[in-house]
């Protein structure tokens, strides 16, 4: 399996394993789809991973391996206690010599990790149970052996998590014990042996000793590296929320939390999911201390930071479109008539896709006079009517609807309107913010690789008028109507228009077809309505 | 839509790709960011550090860090050899550049022993306070590229065979690069080091080469009598602007403890047009030791409010 496989070649290639496994399917095509599930995971494509390992299962359901990587794929859906289901037997039958077996009961332990951080009250007879069931699993592989050293630090972590909530679990164990031993194995380990988790590791347990010198200068390491790895700062940046609550019990680990948050942004493969309570704490934090930004980041730390700030900043300018008194049903921003054209050229209207708002409510949309906006992050409260459509262009063109609110926004600043589009090239980003699909009240920040679009200076517009631009978001779409920015202004480039995980026909008479976003360009909107 | 040739300078350098996107990237994370890509201006690189290294640099690490403790963080990577003069007017000419760099002996740079600063420098490189075991790769390396090109020796680095004229086959690929089909209006040239040399000589002397809209030099050995000489006939005091082939301005940065730049950094009355001094010379402070250093030279606001003016984005 070439490790730099698209995920489009990795899904072309799951598409033919599920045939051939359906089929009489030989020796290597069974080794071939056991690879790919793995390839899968890498990529973060659980949905064609679980394909995938349930077909292999059929075909060799004792391979522990595979099934390992199911229960990881039932985990990442949100299905944790059908994992657990499946985790425990596995667990309980492999030999402790199995390298599967600490697998295993590692990854039962990140089931229950889950039920408990998905919890509302962490409180709750239900959350304690996971913690304490968490705890135990990852207990048993590092006291059988202190080379597990990712168990040694979930158990760290989760135990210091346990005693600041005033729960005694596992009350024999020290966590400054368990911190040391595991950093003692780290820092004994050869350099040679030493895999992309040692250093995520090694910070995660120096937090359990409030060792935050050491803690920020192995963060740098990998989070300012050149080649850094998204997952690699999700991962912490997971661990530190989630787990060790740094937001909200020190405010070194506060800032440091909000440099990762910056830098996992800027990375492909980077996203990040706020609510809106959440957007606006983080508004309102004071910028992490230099010194840390440049500790962590190195000399482009502020730079990073100020990019991620106006991300958020945009993120007051993007509204849900609601069915009056009803559920949202798409997404809109805030723009300043005079760039797309109009007059009076201060006036902020709202623009949003046809399909979700158009003259006679045509399906899926609604009708003007059914919708209302609500710039959650401002005020979730606050529904703005729509007074008028001033104008409107059906999907197949540009799928775009102008609104004018029945009352003027105020204190709300438009988005700005890029003046050309990116050029195509290997590392052009984009990025959405919207509400991503039936999530009220949270706001998706995507990184998407730019794909093609059909402006100059290659381009060739297959609609006249309309230009096109395709992006691959890693994970779900953003809603109908969300703002597309350019990697590094937050400059709106586009209307989202529609998603699709497989067989978007490639745009500029490209031959077949790839997984990809679609957005529709604003400065051909903006054409488009200056008639 | 707007375009962005570079030419890189001297030393070997990562791969193209590589090389293109650190340069890129620079402009992006500038005090005054300009990223190209979102504001719809293309770019290209001419490409020609494996004419004269065996391979590209694979560490990335030295050209994007800010650490100055290694040859190739300070534009000395490669390890090039002191070029070998063929006849007495390339000895003539390797030896007065050298003079401007350091009064030094070979003899005295290969001494382990630190060699003690001078109270008043004689050459560029003696005030730079950097061990002279980094500085000499620098300097070999700026003086072989330098005569390698202007001297247009048939040269193929170690284990690559055909050797080929190093002038005019970079000649050839910077002539290539300006007339690209991914090329358009405006269209403009950053040149660094070594490159504003090639840029000039190109733009200058180089009638297959199709015009631009603009020029940026950046840490620019141009002032240099030695390399001025060696750009005749085309150059002349009077008319050394490359009105030929650049259509609108040439802004010249410079640092003043710029070592490649040597004591003459600035170009105005060296290169005028009818006579007239034209080319706007901008002093800038980069950070640190070394001051030559293309990132720092792109992080510096001036430059990206130039490249945007000219680029009219």
């Amino acid at each position: 399996m070439s490790a730099d496989a698209t995920v489009d070649e990795l899904r072309a290639r799951a598409k033919d394993a599920l045939q051939h496994l359906r089929g009489l399917g030989s020796v290597e095509d069974l080794a071939a789809a056991k690879r790919l599930v793995e390839a899968l995971r890498n990529v973060r494509d659980y949905e064609t991973m679980g394909q995938v390992a349930e077909a292999v299962s059929r075909r060799d359901p004792k391979d522990a391996k595979n099934r390992r990587l199911y229960a990881q794929y039932l985990i990442d859906t949100g299905k944790a206690t059908v994992a657990i289901d499946l985790l425990r037997p596995l667990a309980q039958r492999l030999p402790k010599t199995d390298p599967e077996s600490a697998e295993a009961a590692g990854l039962l332990g990140r089931a229950y990790k889950q039920i408990f951080f998905d919890a509302g009250d962490k409180t709750s007879a239900g959350a304690r149970e996971a913690l304490k069931q968490a705890i135990v699993a990852y207990r048993k592989p590092f006291e059988e052996q202190a080379a597990n050293t990712w168990h040694g630090v979930n158990l760290l972590a989760l135990l210091t998590r346990a005693r600041g909530l005033g729960l005694r679990l596992a009350a024999d164990l020290e966590p400054r014990d368990i911190a040391q031993q595991v950093i003692a194995t780290l820092e004994a380990t050869p350099k040679e042996k030493r895999d992309e988790w040692y250093l995520p590791t090694l910070v995660e347990a120096s937090v359990g000793l409030g060792n935050w010198a050491v803690v920020e200068r192995n963060v740098r390491a990998y989070a300012a590296a050149a080649d850094a790895k998204a997952f690699q700062i999700a991962s912490t940046l997971r661990q530190f929320t989630e787990v060790w609550d740094l937001e909200r019990t020190d405010d070194r680990g506060r800032g440091l939390v909000n440099i990762l948050r910056a830098r996992l942004m800027e990375l492909p493969g980077g996203g990040v999911e706020l609510g809106r309570a959440e957007l606006q704490r983080l508004r309102a934090q004071p910028e992490p201390d230099l010194s840390q930004l440049e500790a962590v980041l190195g000399t482009e730390g502020p730079q990073t930071y100020r990019w991620w700030k106006t991300g958020l900043d945009r993120a007051l300018a993007v509204a849900a479109i609601r069915q009056q008194l009803g559920s949202r049903i798409g997404t809109g921003f805030l723009v300043r008539a005079g760039d797309l054209g109009r007059e009076p050229e201060d006036e902020l209207l709202v623009l949003t896709n046809f399909h979700v708002v158009n003259e006679h409510g045509a399906s899926p949309g609604i009708r003007p006079d059914a919708a209302e906006v609500v710039f959650e992050a401002v005020d979730p409260n606050r529904a703005y009517a729509v007074g008028e459509l001033l104008w409107s262009s059906p999907p197949d063109l540009h799928d775009a609807s102008l609104l004018r609110l029945k009352t003027p926004v105020t204190g709300i600043a438009p988005l700005p309107i890029a003046a050309a589009l990116p050029v195509v090239e290997q590392t052009a980003r984009v990025y959405i913010i919207g509400h991503p699909g039936g999530r009220d009240l949270a706001f998706s920040f995507q990184d998407n690789e730019l794909l093609d679009h059909e402006g100059p200076p290659a381009g060739k517009p297959q609609i006249p008028n309309v230009c096109r631009l395709h992006y691959r978001a890693p994970t779900e779409g953003g809603s109908s109507g969300s703002p597309v920015f350019n990697g590094r202004l937050w400059e709106v480039i586009a209307l989202h228009h529609k998603g699709g995980k497989m067989g978007m026909p490639k745009l500029n008479g490209k031959d077949g077809t790839y997984a990809a976003n679609e957005g529709l360009s604003i400065r051909a909107i903006a054409a488009a309505l200056k008639g | 839509m707007p375009h962005v040739t570079f030419i890189h300078g001297i030393a070997n350098k990562p791969p193209l790709d590589d090389l293109l996107r650190i340069w890129r990237d620079t402009l992006a994370d500038a005090a005054e960011p300009l990223p190209l890509g979102d504001r719809g201006v293309s770019s290209s690189m001419v490409y020609w550090a494996d004419l004269l290294y065996e391979k590209p640099e694979e560490d990335l690490s030295a050209y994007e860090g800010v650490l100055e403790n290694t040859a190739e963080a300070i534009d000395g990577g490669g390890n090039a050899p002191a070029p070998r003069p063929q006849t007495a007017e390339e000895a003539a000419f390797i030896a007065a550049l050298r003079a401007k760099m350091t009064t030094l002996s070979d003899a005295e740079l290969e001494t382990a022993a630190p060699v003690p600063a001078p109270a008043a420098p004689q050459g560029a490189l003696e005030r730079v306070p950097l061990p002279w075991f980094i500085k000499k790769r620098v300097l070999n390396a700026y003086l072989s590229d330098v005569h390698h090109y202007l001297f247009d020796v048939e040269y193929a680095p170690p284990g690559r065979t055909p050797a080929v004229r190093i002038q005019q086959t970079i000649r050839r690929r910077f002539a290539e690069a300006l007339c690209a089909p991914a090329v358009s209006r405006p269209h403009i040239v950053v040149s660094h080091s070594m490159g504003t040399v090639i840029a000039y000589d190109c733009l200058k002397r180089v009638t297959d080469c199709a015009a631009v809209d603009g020029f940026i030099t950046l840490g620019s050995p141009l002032g240099l009598d030695e390399i001025q000489d060696k750009l005749q006939p085309g150059w002349s005091r009077a008319d050394g602007f490359p009105h030929e082939r650049v259509a609108g301005d040439w802004v010249n940065v410079f640092d003043r403890l710029d070592p490649v730049c040597g004591f003459d950094p600035v170009l105005a009355s060296d290169f005028r047009k009818a006579g007239q001094s034209t080319v706007e010379d901008v002093a800038v402070q980069n950070e640190g030791t070394w001051r030559h250093s293309i990132t720092k030279y792109l992080r510096q606001k001036s430059v990206a409010t130039t490249l945007r003016r000219m680029l009219r984005v």
